[in-house]
């Protein structure tokens, strides 16, 4: 294919495939939601078609490029493409934390009275406007971690209170995830420059170490859920609960499709896929974990700490 | 305070911005325009941790600390 030549895609029947799957995995998992019998069987074999897709698509797309199918123009339009795609989740992210920001600067001090002098009380009985909320705890209740949840000045309907920094300790668990994720920042960079130096035993190495720093953080992130859960803090624990739970299980997803990324990059790196010049599928993947890597960043500033 | 912190993540989203353009761009120029942001990137990654965890163990920052001086109505209920 020439230069000037515009790419067509051929025939494929993989997008179909790939419909069908995810629409079996969500119909699976709607039902599943609310407890019919075959939701998870439906849901398993949603999954099932998908990854299925995903080996048939992919691989066909590698062994084209390998096969040396690909103009520069097509390059280009896998740039654009995987551009668009940041786009897509840089607005995916930049909507909850806005949705967190808007909670915690805006209206949860409204409804506590600021600016409109709202008499909130006859909203709910002895609201309170405050971040901390974590509802359905009755004072006296001891967490597992040993707090005792003690606010005299709430009354027996039994609403609110603990802080999630009772709960959610940014020393703890946190710290260790965010030493983690930027510590694998610095090894995918290292794989990187082994790349660009044309290194290949370097660049498997350290891929190696960047895929198992982002399943440690998936482990340590699961048991971090897990006391979060144990002492109280749910996704109905109010807007710090949710806001919480949303941005955090979002961005874990999102390192588990990382982690599944960078082990498919390293199985091209040890196939000798790349090379120092070009290395498309690296470097869209690498700005991807470098991205989900500040988003962690920013989940650690913005919900453990400020 | 927090406004080094917020300043050092623009500082951080502008770097990652530039890997982006550098990868959109592609060619030697591109990439090597995407590695050279992405290094900033990383290091301001590391000194903003370094940082945050510096300013929590001297007390210039504390956690989910924003609402405490908040407007809070406490009013009794009425009966």
């Amino acid at each position: 294919m020439s230069e000037q030549e515009y790419y067509v895609p051929h025939g494929t029947y993989w997008p179909i495939i790939g419909s069908i799957g995810i629409s079996t995995l969500f119909v699976g998992f709607a039902n599943q939601m609310h407890g019919v019998e075959w939701g998870g069987s439906v849901m398993a074999l949603g999954l099932a078609i998908t990854v299925f897709m995903m080996f048939g698509w992919f691989g066909q797309v590698v062994s084209e490029s390998t096969s040396g199918m690909y103009s520069k123009q097509v390059d280009r339009s896998f740039r654009w493409g995987m551009s668009w795609f940041i786009f897509s989740e840089v607005m995916f992210f930049a909507a909850f934390f806005g949705a967190l920001f808007y909670a915690r600067q805006m209206s949860v001090p409204w409804l506590g009275g600021a600016d409109n002098n709202l008499y909130t009380p006859d909203l709910w009985n002895a609201f309170s406007a405050s971040w901390h909320q974590m509802a359905f705890l009755a004072p006296g209740t001891e967490l597992a971690s040993g707090t005792v949840m003690s606010f005299p000045e709430v009354p027996a309907t039994g609403i609110a209170t603990a802080t999630p920094a009772d709960v959610v300790d940014p020393w703890g668990l946190p710290a260790l995830n965010t030493a983690l994720l930027l510590a694998s920042g610095v090894t995918l960079t290292f794989a990187h420059h082994a790349l660009r130096a044309g290194h290949r035993n370097q660049i498997v190495g350290w891929l190696v170490a960047t895929i198992a720093l982002g399943v440690a953080f998936l482990g340590f992130q699961i048991m971090e859920y897990s006391h979060a859960y144990h002492d109280g803090l749910k996704l109905t624990s109010g807007i710090y609960g949710s806001t919480f739970y949303m941005l955090t299980g979002f961005h874990g997803f999102h390192v588990t499709v990382g982690v599944i990324m960078l082990t498919v990059i390293l199985y091209r790196v040890q196939k000798g896929h790349f090379n120092a010049d070009n290395h498309f599928g690296f470097e869209g993947v690498a700005w991807y974990w470098h991205f989900v890597d500040v988003v962690w960043l920013g989940l650690f500033v913005f919900v453990y700490w400020l | 305070m927090t406004g080094v912190v917020v300043v050092i993540i623009i500082a951080i989203l502008v770097a990652l911005g530039f890997g982006l353009i550098g990868m959109v761009k592609g060619g030697k120029q591109g990439s090597d325009k995407m590695f050279k942001s992405l290094v900033i990137r990383v290091s301001l990654s590391v000194l903003l941790f370094v940082l945050v965890m510096f300013a929590g163990y001297m007390g210039w920052i504390t956690p989910n600390a924003v609402m405490v001086d908040a407007p809070i109505v406490q009013t009794p209920v009425q009966k």
